[in-house]
């Protein structure tokens, strides 16, 4: 029961920290494909005297990836029904050109204001519409889901270290004879803290197993049937094999961290 | 014969040199030699010891053991020289988590023997000791001067250089004393096994030469 209880307080915290990683890895992907949508939905309207390439656009900010010219026959035809053909060839020849264009990321409300002011510098450029309000609104909503949750994953790092670290104490006070005892007769290093290493790494394994097991649960089970848009869509980007690395990876190097703490705070011999 | 250990001047202090223990002593031991360090409470018997095993660093002057200046070695160097070494504590300092035969063999464990070799050793060593029925039990089932009879066993382990004794019957019955002061006499007449002990007080029945160093003023003195 001691045994199964002492894995069991460094398997938690340990866990905690994983599924904290494997949040944020999640929710970087997830909010990536998100913010791409978001990108591409939004563009923003330029007027111009002449017509204008994208080179020559994407040469006033380097933030313009796209540019769509918006015809200007339908925009007559629009504004002009029951008008003489002549008269709207007057029309046509006197309306400036408008442009769709497109950003490469999504960006805060200054950046707009930034592009805005670049492309209005240029004398060819009559107006620019932003749509900054819809936009803005969207952002601060994106930023504060995005911000809360990276707070609330390092703030759950931050309970998990702790708890790692108490566990550390109990781990000193179990093997610290032991190891001092070996120092005393010469053992090197490793097969001082050997034992701790073995115990360490099985929970190690262990945390990664369930801590994936959580995830490929949420994957194939959870989001498959939550009928959450955002989830369904997304479902590929909830758990990928490469995290599975990335998290056994981060739970050893704590082990190593914790073990090489506990051995060389344990080094001398106890008086 | 070679000596196995000089010390030239030396000074051992804590706090970083601000507390002096020992200050400008010299003296040599040589191979096979039994040699008892007596002294006051407090005069700095136990932490010579420790300087001897390497796990306080002379201040000042010079301590070679086995041919290692303790005052320049690496710890890697250390490590090596204590392999050589059996030490007895006088709180035994036995892994109360590994059983009686276990602890014995700890020298063989660190040199890399085999378990087989660490079996019949631990067998051997446990009979010679008198203990060879307590090889599966633990530490703190036996009495002290069991306890103390499994740290000599594995001292002798390795067949050591140096054995270094801090007060080992310090707290042990005479029948316990007296099996621990065979042993320690069997291991340096006939192993030629230099042997260091820190005491009180010198056993009166104890049939081997021996020297005698005492400990006092922060000086170390031969008694002649």
């Amino acid at each position: 029961m001691k045994f199964i209880k002492n894995h069991l307080m460094f398997i938690f915290p340990l866990m905690a920290i994983l599924l904290g990683i494997e949040f944020y890895l999640v929710f970087d992907r997830t909010t990536d494909s998100y913010e791409k949508g978001l990108k591409e939905g939004y563009s923003m309207l330029v007027v111009t005297k002449k017509p204008m390439e994208l080179s020559a656009l994407k040469a006033l900010n380097k933030h313009i990836s796209t540019s769509e010219k918006i015809k200007r026959e339908n925009i007559v035809s629009e504004i002009a029904k029951g008008v003489s053909k002549s008269s709207s060839k007057e029309i046509l020849a006197a309306l400036p050109y408008f442009y769709n264009v497109g950003l490469d990321s999504y960006l805060h409300t200054s950046g707009l204001e930034k592009i805005k002011m670049d492309l209005e510098a240029d004398t060819n450029i009559k107006k620019v519409e932003t749509f900054g309000s819809s936009y803005s609104s969207a952002y601060r909503l994106f930023s504060f889901i995005k911000f809360t949750l990276k707070l609330f994953i390092v703030f759950m790092g931050v309970v998990s270290l702790f708890l790692i670290i108490k566990q550390m104490e109990i781990w000193k006070y179990a093997h610290k004879q032991r190891m001092q005892v070996m120092e005393i007769f010469g053992a090197p290093l490793m097969l001082r803290s050997g034992v701790l290493f073995k115990v360490a790494t099985i929970d190690a394994f262990i945390a990664t197993i369930l801590t994936s097991a959580i995830f490929l649960y949420v994957k194939f089970q959870w989001a498959a049937n939550s009928g959450i848009d955002i989830m369904v869509q997304n479902q590929e980007e909830l758990f990928r094999l490469t995290d599975m690395a990335i998290l056994l990876g981060s739970a050893l190097l704590l082990v190593i961290i914790a073990v090489y703490s506990v051995v060389f705070t344990s080094k001398g011999v106890q008086e | 014969m070679s000596n196995v250990i000089s010390a030239s001047h030396l000074t051992l202090a804590y706090d970083n040199g601000a507390k002096e223990i020992i200050k400008d002593a010299s003296f040599s031991i040589k191979k096979g030699e039994f040699v008892f360090i007596t002294g006051p409470s407090g005069s700095g018997k136990s932490t010579l010891l420790k300087a001897l095993y390497g796990q306080l660093k002379p201040s000042e002057g010079n301590l070679v053991v086995g041919g290692l200046d303790l005052a320049t070695a690496r710890q890697s160097k250390l490590q090596e020289l204590r392999t050589h070494m059996g030490i007895i504590f006088q709180d035994y300092k036995l892994v109360n988590e590994w059983t009686v035969a276990k602890n014995v063999v700890l020298p063989l464990m660190i040199a890399g023997y085999s378990v087989d070799v660490q079996n019949t050793q631990a067998h051997r060593l446990l009979k010679h000791v008198k203990l060879a029925e307590h090889a599966d039990k633990y530490p703190l089932e036996l009495s002290g001067g069991e306890q103390q009879r499994v740290g000599v066993a594995r001292a002798l382990a390795k067949n050591p250089v140096v054995i270094l004794a801090d007060e080992p019957t310090g707290n042990l019955d005479d029948y316990s004393s007296n099996v621990i002061w065979d042993l320690m006499e069997n291991a340096c007449q006939q192993l030629e096994t230099t042997v260091l002990v820190v005491t009180h007080k010198i056993p009166t029945i104890f049939s081997l030469p021996y020297r005698h160093l005492i400990i006092e003023s922060k000086g170390v003195y031969e008694v002649h």
